[in-house]
């Protein structure tokens, strides 16, 4: 194949062009304006992303009500289990205002009431939320765009190049015309997304690209054991029900949900995921929901109004329900494996372990270690991914503004034409295997609850064998065209994640928060308030772990 | 989901060629064609049923026709395989 190259140089190149990504771009900008800010994105900036398919809310803390130290209490105890980086939580709440602030003000539809304050719609003591619309993303993009970034879009990210341990730049490519891209810059931000395994649907942008290439580049993970979210959904539209596990009950007419819950809790946990599976392998299920006389059903519908205008956000959800609603003839459910791993280690500042190089949002929400013991947002805290996004653009712009941009690492052409082969050699095969086969292999593994949200010793080493197998099989895909390749890639990097996934697992010898096994079933915090740390060290997968600093943090076990 | 049976119903009659379905779509079942003007749908086995492209889609040019039962959640026990 004989793909065009192009040499491309900006200050700072932004992978992703979600809302963090797009954020940040808007947030350097707004402190740097002459700064060159180039945005690649394999799908479309602005259009990518989750932010745009999920419930359009975003967490809101009253200052009236809440204080930071209240709720970092409630996080640390009931969500985080002691994992969490206090710090960055307490400075997440803190910002909670300037967050929604900054997205308004960059053209981000949020109702006001006549007053001209945030229609707010409370859900617990401590939390509510207000309604944002879903077209944020594009939103931001013109925004971004009128303040002078760059955009490249359907231009994936294949590899980070570095120089003496600093970041240099990264090659992509056009999944359009196959150009090969080697893109010099002075600071690269990852903003690629979490790893979601291509299996729920509205989940679906989140492969791990960004994620792999950060680790092949020699970053430290941290918190790859906490990548295994699950929802409960409807078995036949296969839609969320999002609190569903509040009213959850077995084939004999029982209430399940009193086995693992005593109060009301802020989210799903994985002990309603658990649940489902012991009255599945005792023979009580299928497992429904139930609601009483008068209840609204199922869902978080309270915030939209529900009126038949013809914004994206209106047909959106018209669509969706509808067709749903087609098929949905009762409310039975089981768990739909969503993964989230977000396990790129960041700094206070957003950087990783190389210099240079920086991630935000999705793709390092577990390795900034703010949320704790718990998979990326929504993470038990409804309404956080958003924010969680623009808060750690907003701190990764100010790290950059205050320290100034590094530079001065050079491109090695050496390195970017290995990049090059190895990313296109799919496309040189003329036997292999597909995409699709090393992926199924990958599902196999991590989809099902008992091997990655309930685990045991027996049963992740049954999960193992499928990643294995998909290890073998991923050094001989093919690739029929530039569609194709990119999967390629995709599925590469779903096997890493779940290598990452087993290996720390298999490390944690204890259950702690979100994180449960059946042959470790308690937390243990003699010897396991660490975080497990994975690094590439020439090709292999190795760990060391580090203590939570909890002596110095407000909140103790 | 991988290897999906949903359909796309396209009416080019009504399609002003603006773009934004092919831009909405973030999984690349849809591209481009520039002669036409015209979204091609070519990755459909790849398409998720987030009916962003026809919820873009001011002209109702597109319609999407869900095949729930190609989508699976690969549970262990049959009725969930």
């Amino acid at each position: 194949m004989n793909y065009e190259n192009k040499n491309l140089s900006c200050d700072i190149l932004v992978a992703g062009g979600g809302i963090g990504g797009l954020s940040f771009a808007v947030s350097i900008k707004e402190r740097m304006p002459e700064t060159d800010v180039l945005i690649i994105e394999k799908q479309t900036a602005g259009y990518s992303g989750k932010a745009n398919k999920g419930g359009g809310v975003l967490q809101y803390f009253d200052p009236e009500k809440v204080q930071p130290i209240d709720f970092l209490k409630l996080h640390v105890k009931e969500i985080g289990a002691y994992l969490g980086d206090q710090e960055m939580m307490l400075k997440y709440v803190s910002m909670n205002k300037e967050m929604i602030d900054k997205l308004s003000e960059w053209g981000v539809g949020i109702p006001k009431d006549e007053n001209g304050r945030y229609r707010v719609l409370p859900t617990g003591p401590m939390t509510a939320m207000i309604r944002a619309n879903l077209d944020m993303t594009v939103q931001v993009r013109r925004r971004a765009e009128k303040l002078g970034v760059r955009f490249l879009d359907k231009t994936a990210m294949s590899d980070l190049l570095t120089d003496g341990g600093k970041i240099a730049g990264a090659t992509a490519f056009s999944i359009l015309d196959g150009t090969f891209y080697v893109i010099k810059a002075k600071a690269v931000v990852l903003a690629t997304g979490s790893q979601n395994y291509r299996i729920g649907s509205m989940w679906s942008s989140g492969r791990g690209d960004g994620i792999a290439a950060a680790y092949r580049a020699g970053a430290e993970m941290r918190n790859a054991e906490f990548g295994n979210f699950a929802q409960l959904a409807k078995v036949k539209s296969h839609h969320e029900v999002v609190f569903g596990e509040n009213n959850m009950y077995n084939a004999e007419g029982e209430f399940i949900t009193k086995n693992f819950r005593k109060t009301r809790e802020t989210d799903i946990s994985s002990t309603a995921i658990r649940e489902w599976y012991i009255q599945m392998i005792n023979g009580k299920g299928p497992v429904h929901l139930e609601f009483g006389e008068g209840h609204p059903g199922p869902g978080a519908r309270a915030l939209h109004d529900g009126s038949k205008d013809q914004s994206y956000d209106s047909r959106f959800r018209e669509l969706n329900e509808k067709s749903a609603a087609e098929v949905d003839t009762d409310l039975e459910v089981c768990p739909l494996f969503i993964g989230e791993q977000s396990p790129i280690c960041v700094g206070h500042d957003m950087q990783t372990s190389v210099a240079g190089l920086y991630a935000i949002g999705d793709c390092s929400y577990c390795g900034s270690a703010a949320p704790g013991a718990v998979p990326a947002p929504p993470g038990r805290n409804r309404g956080s991914g958003i924010l969680n996004a623009v808060f750690a653009a907003l701190v990764c712009a100010e790290s950059i503004a205050a320290s100034g941009l590094g530079g001065g690492a050079e491109i090695d052409m050496a390195q970017a034409e290995s990049c090059r082969e190895q990313l296109f050699a799919p496309l040189n095969r003329k036997e292999g295997v597909t995409a699709k086969e090393v992926i199924a292999l990958v599902q196999k593994a991590v989809a099902p609850v008992e091997q990655s949200v309930f685990m045991k010793q027996d049963r992740m080493e049954q999960a193992m064998q499928y990643v294995r197998k998909a290890r073998e099989l991923a050094g001989k895909m093919k690739a029929e065209d530039l569609h194709d390749l990119l999967a390629c890639r995709e599925a590469e990097a779903m096997v890493l994640s779940a290598e990452m996934h087993y290996f720390a697992s298999a490390i944690r010898k204890e259950s702690r928060g979100w994180f449960l096994r059946e042959d470790y079933p308690d937390m243990d915090n003699a010897n396991w308030l660490k975080w497990i740390i994975l690094k590439n060290v020439n090709g292999e997968m190795t760990y060391t772990t580090r203590d939570v600093p909890i002596e110095k943090w407000p909140v103790k076990p | 989901m991988i290897n999906t049976a949903h359909r796309i119903e396209f009416f080019p009659e009504k399609c002003v060629g603006c773009q934004l379905c092919y831009k909405a779509c973030f999984v690349d079942v849809i591209r481009w064609d520039p002669e036409a003007k015209k979204p091609i749908f070519k990755y459909v086995s790849d398409c998720e049923h987030c009916f962003c492209c026809q919820a873009v889609c001011k002209k109702e040019a597109i319609r999407v026709i869900p095949d729930y039962s190609s989508e699976h959640l690969l549970q262990s026990f049959e009725r969930y395989a």
